[in-house]
Parts: C-alpha cells; sequence; structure tokens
C-alpha cells in the first residue's frame, strides 16, 4: 500500500466571451492565448507521457462556458486566423532581431510556440481540442470534471435553490452531450460552498466536490484528518479538501514558484516595448495591450529585466518539480503519524496559470509526472479513483467559504460590483415567472424561453464581477451583464406583451450560442 | 493612450470623469490641467484596484489580458445598470462574511407617494432597517436593532453582531407613530468563524492534522468569541 497520495486538479475555465457581430475581439484574446500557451501544451504533455509509458493521474476541470467556445466553429475558426497573424508578427520579428542572437532565439521560440499550435490544432485534432482531452479521459490518464454552467459563485444564490439548481444541471447536460459520459465530480466555482450545497449537487448524482481549505476545517463536525482526507457530508456526498501548503507553492505572489527570476515575465510584452506603428496591427483597438511576444525574465522587482533564458527556466521548472513532491512527500510523511490511512494532499489550481500566467507550468507539470513515478513515498490519483480506493471517509459538513481573498464572498460582493445582484435576482424572480406561465410552449416560444434561461445563467457569471472589482476589462465586464440584462428584459417584455421579434431572437440566440439542449422549465419554482 | 483618449471627451465628460474619480476641480482650471490630474487619478485608481487583489486574484487576473485603456474605459462607463431599479416594494440580504451581509432595497413610487400623503407634515416618514436576530424557528422580534436610511438609500453594507447565527431584516418607516413593515428580508446564516467542537474534546491526532492541514495561517479563532449581550432588545413590531 502506498504512504500517501497527491491529487492534482487543473481548473480549466474561461467565461464566455464569443463575440461574432464583431469581426476581432479583443476578449476573445483570452480564449486563443489559452488554447496556444496552456490547453494545447497541457495535452502535449500528456501525449509525451503517454508516448514514454509515465503513469499520470490528472483530474481535469472543464467548464461548461469554456467547452462551449472550444466547440464553437466561429471561434475555431478566429482561433486559426488569430495564429495566422501571431504567425505573421513571428515572422516581423525574426527579421527585426536578425542580428541580435539572444534576441533571435527568443523570437524563434514564439514562432515555434505559435506554429506548433496551429499544427496540433489543424492536423492533429482537425479543430476540436475537447476530443483530444476525450482521449485522456476514455483512457483513464484524465478525469474530467464538470463546474457551474456560467460559473456563478453559488452562495451568493443559496436563497434561490432553482438558480443554483439550474447552474448544476445545465452544467451536467452539458458534460453528458460532450463526453458521453455522467459527471462523477463537480467543480464549484472560487469553491464557493454552502452547507445545502450537497443536497443539490447530489440530487444530479455528483458523487464528489472540492471545497476551500477554510470552509472544511470550520465544517461540522471538525474533520478528523485535517485536509489529509475528504469528508463524506451525511447523504454520501464527498467533498476534497484543498491542501494550503500545495496551494502556497505555486499562488503564493512572493514565494510561489511563477515568481523565481529566471522564468519568463508575463507583463513585460513587446505589446508595450516597440513603436506603436510596428505592433498597432497585432493589437485591439490601437491601444497597447498584450501581442504574446515576451522576451524577458522575472528578474525581480526591477524596471531592468534580463533576457529571457528557456535553458534555464526548464531546469529551474524540473528544480521546482522535484521541490514540490519533496515538500508533499514531507507532509505526508508527517500527516502519517497521526492517521491510520495513506493521507492524501489536493492540490488545485487555476489551469490557465499553467502555460499562460507561468510559461514553465506545463515543463513543470511534466516534470512532476516524470520524477513522480520514481517516488515510493506516495502516488498521484484521480479524486475519483480516490474514492475507489478510500469509500468511507469522516462524515462532517463544510462551512460556507471559498477560495477568494478573506474566505468568503467579499471578491464577488463588494463596493462595485454588488449592484449586479439587484438584476440577476430580478431576473431569476423573472424567470421563475415565466417557467410558472409558460409550462408547456413549443416553437418559436420555447426558443424565446430557452433564450431568457441563457441570458439570466449568463448574467451569473462570477468573472464579471471579479473583473469589475480588479478594473482590468471592468468596461467588457460590466456590459455583459448589462447585455443579459437588457436582453433578458426584452424577452419579458415580449412574453407579456405576446409579440415575438423573430429576427431580434434569432440573432440573439446565434450570438449567445451556448448551452444548445438547454430547457426552460428546471426555472420552475422547486415546491417544498 | 489614455492622454489621446482624454484629450478628445469634451469639458462635460471630463468634469464628470474628475467627479467619479473624487477629484475637486477649481472654477475655470485650464483644460491641459485637469487631463493631467485625471491622468495622475487613474494610475492611482489602478494601484489601489491592484493593491486591493489578492496574489491568488492576480494571478487568476493573467488570465484576463487587456490593454491600457482598460481602467480609463471602466471609469468612464458606468452604464445604465448601476442606477437602475424596479419600482418595487423589497429588500433582499446576502451574506458576505462572518460578520457582514449586503442589503438591498426599494419602495414601490406608489406607496411612497401614499406614506407622503399619510404624513401630517411635509416630507417621508422615517424608514428604517430592522436587524433581527433569529432564534429558533420563530422570528424572535423582541431581538434587533434599527438603522436608520434616507429615502434615496437603496442599499447598504450591515455588521451582523454574530457569527453562526440567523438574521433577517425588514425595511420599516414610522408612519403616524407606528411602525409599519413595508418588506421582510430573506433569512440569512452568518458563517461560523471558529472550530465547531473544543479542541480539548477532540479525537487524537486532530489537533496536529489540524496544524499540518495549515490551520494556523487561517486567521480563526480556536473558539467563538461571542458577545455576551447581543441584540438590544427594542420596541416591538406591528404588521
Amino acid at each position: 500500500m502506498e504512504r500517501g497520495y497527491i491529487a492534482l486538479v487543473l481548473n480549466a475555465h474561461l467565461p464566455f466571451v464569443r463575440q461574432p457581430e464583431y469581426p476581432r475581439f479583443l476578449e476573445e484574446r483570452w480564449l486563443f492565448e489559452a488554447l496556444s500557451e496552456t490547453y494545447l501544451p497541457l495535452l502535449r504533455v500528456l501525449r509525451n507521457l503517454e508516448a514514454e509509458k509515465v503513469p499520470v493521474r490528472l483530474t481535469l476541470v472543464l467548464s461548461p462556458t469554456l467547452t462551449a467556445m472550444l466547440s464553437d466553429e466561429v471561434l475555431r475558426d478566429r482561433y486559426v486566423a488569430w495564429l495566422d497573424r501571431q504567425i505573421g508578427l513571428a515572422e516581423r520579428e525574426k527579421e527585426r532581431t536578425a542580428g541580435d542572437p539572444e534576441f533571435a532565439r527568443l523570437a524563434l521560440l514564439h514562432a515555434d510556440l505559435y506554429t506548433s499550435a496551429r499544427d496540433d490544432f489543424t492536423i492533429l485534432y482537425g479543430g476540436n481540442v475537447l476530443s483530444g482531452f476525450d482521449y485522456f479521459y476514455k483512457k483513464g490518464r484524465l478525469e474530467i470534471m464538470t463546474s457551474a454552467a456560467t460559473h456563478a459563485f453559488l452562495p451568493l444564490y443559496r436563497d434561490v435553490p432553482e438558480a443554483v439548481a439550474a447552474q448544476v444541471e445545465t452544467a451536467v447536460i452539458s458534460h453528458r452531450r460532450q463526453f458521453g459520459k455522467v459527471a462523477s465530480g463537480f467543480w464549484l466555482p472560487q469553491l464557493g460552498w454552502y452547507p445545502g450545497m450537497e443536497e443539490v449537487l447530489k440530487a444530479y448524482s455528483v458523487r464528489y466536490t472540492l471545497v476551500a481549505t477554510r470552509g472544511a476545517l470550520l465544517g461540522k463536525p471538525v474533520p478528523k484528518y485535517g485536509s489529509y482526507s475528504p469528508v463524506t457530508c451525511p447523504n454520501g456526498l464527498s467533498v476534497f479538501i484543498r491542501d494550503a501548503q500545495a496551494t502556497n507553492a505555486v499562488w503564493s505572489e512572493q514565494t510561489g514558484y511563477p515568481a523565481d527570476p529566471v522564468y519568463r515575465d508575463f507583463y513585460r510584452d513587446i505589446g508595450f516595448d516597440l513603436p506603436l506603428d510596428y505592433v498597432s496591427p497585432w493589437l485591439e483597438d490601437g491601444a497597447r495591450g498584450f501581442t504574446g511576444f515576451k522576451y524577458w525574465a522575472v528578474t525581480g522587482k526591477t524596471e531592468r529585466k534580463k533576457p529571457y533564458d528557456p535553458a534555464a527556466a526548464s531546469a529551474r521548472a524540473a528544480e521546482h518539480a522535484r521541490v514540490f513532491l519533496d515538500g508533499r512527500a514531507d507532509q505526508i510523511r508527517k500527516a502519517s503519524a497521526y492517521m491510520d490511512r495513506p493521507p492524501l494532499v489536493v492540490c488545485p489550481y487555476d489551469a490557465e496559470l499553467l502555460g499562460h500566467g507561468w510559461f514553465e507550468g506545463p515543463q513543470w507539470l511534466e516534470a512532476l509526472f516524470r520524477l513522480g513515478k520514481d517516488r515510493e513515498e506516495f502516488r498521484f490519483v484521480s479524486l475519483g479513483e480516490y474514492l475507489k480506493l478510500h469509500p468511507e471517509n469522516p462524515v462532517s459538513v463544510p462551512e460556507f467559504s471559498s477560495w477568494g481573498s478573506g474566505g468568503y464572498a467579499g471578491v464577488w460582493l463588494d463596493g462595485s460590483n454588488d449592484w449586479i445582484y439587484r438584476h440577476s435576482y430580478k431576473m431569476l424572480d423573472r424567470m421563475m415567472e415565466l417557467a410558472e406561465r409558460f409550462p408547456n410552449e413549443t416553437g418559436l416560444k420555447e426558443r424565446v424561453l430557452n433564450q431568457a434561461a441563457r441570458e439570466t445563467l449568463l448574467v451569473m457569471c462570477s468573472d464579471w464581477a471579479l473583473l469589475i472589482r480588479a478594473g482590468k476589462a471592468g468596461a467588457f465586464a460590466r456590459r455583459q451583464v448589462e447585455d443579459a440584462v437588457s436582453n433578458f428584459q426584452r424577452i419579458y417584455e415580449m412574453l407579456c406583451a405576446n409579440t415575438v421579434g423573430t429576427e431580434w431572437i434569432t440573432r440573439l440566440e446565434k450570438r449567445n450560442n451556448l448551452f444548445p439542449s438547454i430547457n426552460y422549465r428546471m426555472f420552475r419554482r422547486k415546491r417544498a | 493612450m489614455n492622454i489621446e483618449k482624454l484629450s478628445a471627451l469634451s469639458d462635460e465628460a471630463l468634469l464628470t470623469l474628475a467627479d467619479k474619480l473624487g477629484l475637486i476641480v477649481p472654477a475655470g482650471l485650464e483644460r491641459s490641467f485637469l487631463v493631467e490630474a485625471l491622468l495622475e487619478a487613474l494610475a492611482e485608481d489602478s494601484e489601489e484596484r491592484e493593491e486591493a487583489l489578492d496574489s491568488s486574484e492576480r494571478l487568476e487576473e493573467t488570465k484576463y489580458g487587456g490593454t491600457d485603456a482598460d481602467i480609463l474605459e471602466t471609469s468612464l462607463d458606468s452604464g445604465w445598470c448601476s442606477d437602475n431599479r424596479y419600482n418595487e416594494t423589497m429588500i433582499r440580504l446576502l451574506v458576505r462574511d462572518t460578520a457582514w451581509a449586503f442589503a438591498f432595497w426599494d419602495v414601490n413610487d406608489e406607496e411612497k407617494a401614499q406614506l407622503r400623503a399619510g404624513e401630517p407634515g411635509p416630507g417621508f416618514p422615517g424608514l428604517f432597517l430592522r436587524v433581527m436576530e433569529e432564534g429558533g424557528e420563530t422570528p424572535r422580534n423582541a431581538d434587533h436593532f434599527d438603522i436608520p436610511v434616507d429615502e434615496s438609500d437603496l442599499q447598504w453594507y450591515i455588521n451582523l453582531p454574530q457569527p453562526d447565527s440567523r438574521y433577517r431584516i425588514d425595511l420599516c418607516c414610522r408612519a403616524g407613530g407606528k411602525t409599519r413593515v413595508l418588506a421582510r428580508s430573506n433569512v440569512v446564516q452568518t458563517p461560523r468563524g471558529a472550530l465547531a467542537e473544543d479542541s480539548a474534546a477532540m479525537e487524537g491526532g486532530t489537533v496536529e492534522l489540524l496544524a499540518l492541514s495549515g490551520f494556523g495561517e487561517l486567521d480563526i479563532p480556536p473558539s467563538e468569541d461571542r458577545h455576551p449581550s447581543r441584540i438590544l432588545s427594542g420596541s416591538e413590531v406591528e404588521e
């Protein structure tokens, strides 16, 4: 029997940023950058490890909005066009840096990044990246979890069970439609949990979820093994607990691995450094911004950055993988002294951190599995696999909590973004009213009601509140909320007046085309 | 880029932005000085927002690469939603953390007019929020405190006295010498702020495992520090 387990969980999520009415749209770049630097490199890591028969157990969350965008034809075509523009910039950069070997090598690195992304995306996956993940899912090397439909922070909607259930139901259906399997695991956006959540999840046959350390340790009763084993709610739902030390090793801004001086600096980009007329064809709206071409190392808290050295950064990523595994092994050794079973260390991260935020992240991940295969102190498990090995766990119900600053709802409910909730609650109230008034509609009216349900889910997206708070892309986030509110309002008024603008609703369906099998009736009031 | 965008704005738009950013603009200030002051204020705003984020939020933010025009656009575009209301009498309560909840409310215009008409003098009858702690299944109307609010107020953050307790808020007014409840909020539960059990009663090894789980870094008190006097009792509510 192993002395302990490590469960790596990556949460891949982006909000729905599809804007087909514009030929190019800044926020769609979020998806394109994540594809190039995170999702495709992650698949590359999985392929490399499979080729070398390195055992891999990884749990991956694919959020419904991300899944919807990754399977969208418009965005697939736009991604290829974007890659072609990036490759064009790489060519310009190769010419510009030709006389400087240090930077010429870095221009080449970026040329390779976008060329291999294009090859993988178009040739290997035929534009369907999800098929790549599905391959490893079916092979059992990857376990895929789903998450709330639009990444709603669910504790803020706990008093409207219909809203929480709609987020879960839509996610579960979306997962089954995409992967042909029932989702056993459900990622709570921002790890937002409240007592009672277990009943909603269990009603949709979800077997497990994750919570923040704080929520678990404040649970009732206190979990016997701390964060070193999941807990089981009285209704049978298993709840895994985020490990605090593994979190800090990666997430800490000061001491986390991505802050190491040799890694590629995320913020320094030629979009800010080079003359505007040179870079402007690769920027949106003529404003300075990121191009994705970053030639400098983190270096430290200085403006005088050192040129990026890929070989040194790769060596450091491998070193950090070893340090990470040593740290977890040490935790397992210490916890084992107080446990009658092998301790489990659950390490959840945002997938986009690996590669996009932290360029060397995929190399670090690959090194973890390579180094991990020779370690005797632990082995990697997926969350579902752990439950098969240890189905009995201490009974406890975690307390309301999140992984956000402060540990509760403060990030998604503060002076900058609290105005959202007056509207989202009104929409929910009216959506439930519509579902009651029109229980059996078909044809055009059913389409209209389904679109109302989509807009209701979209307004609940927690990313908008986060972005409004942060200020960056705040105007865009605000517009997403306002669009959803005004689209819903127009639908509500149309239904009240019994007139439907066919052309408008068709246009809206084409724009916000996520969740094709949505059923507005899920918003019918729950009977006590 | 911001300087170009700011320079293209009308005087009126610049003054509105200055007001939003809390700048006091002396009468007759030259336009170029105003643009400069606004640039500084925007940079400060950006820094403040950045500082308000914790390290994980900052890392998460890297997912959403924007442009340097974003802060300006966020400040310029206050949107229509934030001031919008639905002309209904209601109140709702959302829990933020162990000590704070967010309440938002409204009073229907017609109801406001009726309340005004019922008053002997000019003006609007005093609105207030009655914060009530709920004990057990039935509301205990005796345990409450009142927070006066203005007619123009539509939302407040309310400091709730105790973690691990249930609260609701009534939106009330004093009309004709009597208290009238206009709307009643949902009941909320503040989260527990301390361990659910005394560490002395825990099974062997649990205390050590809690420490190894990072309990010490979570800034959680070992046991709930409850106030001896909770909500002071007040007058009964007439409904």
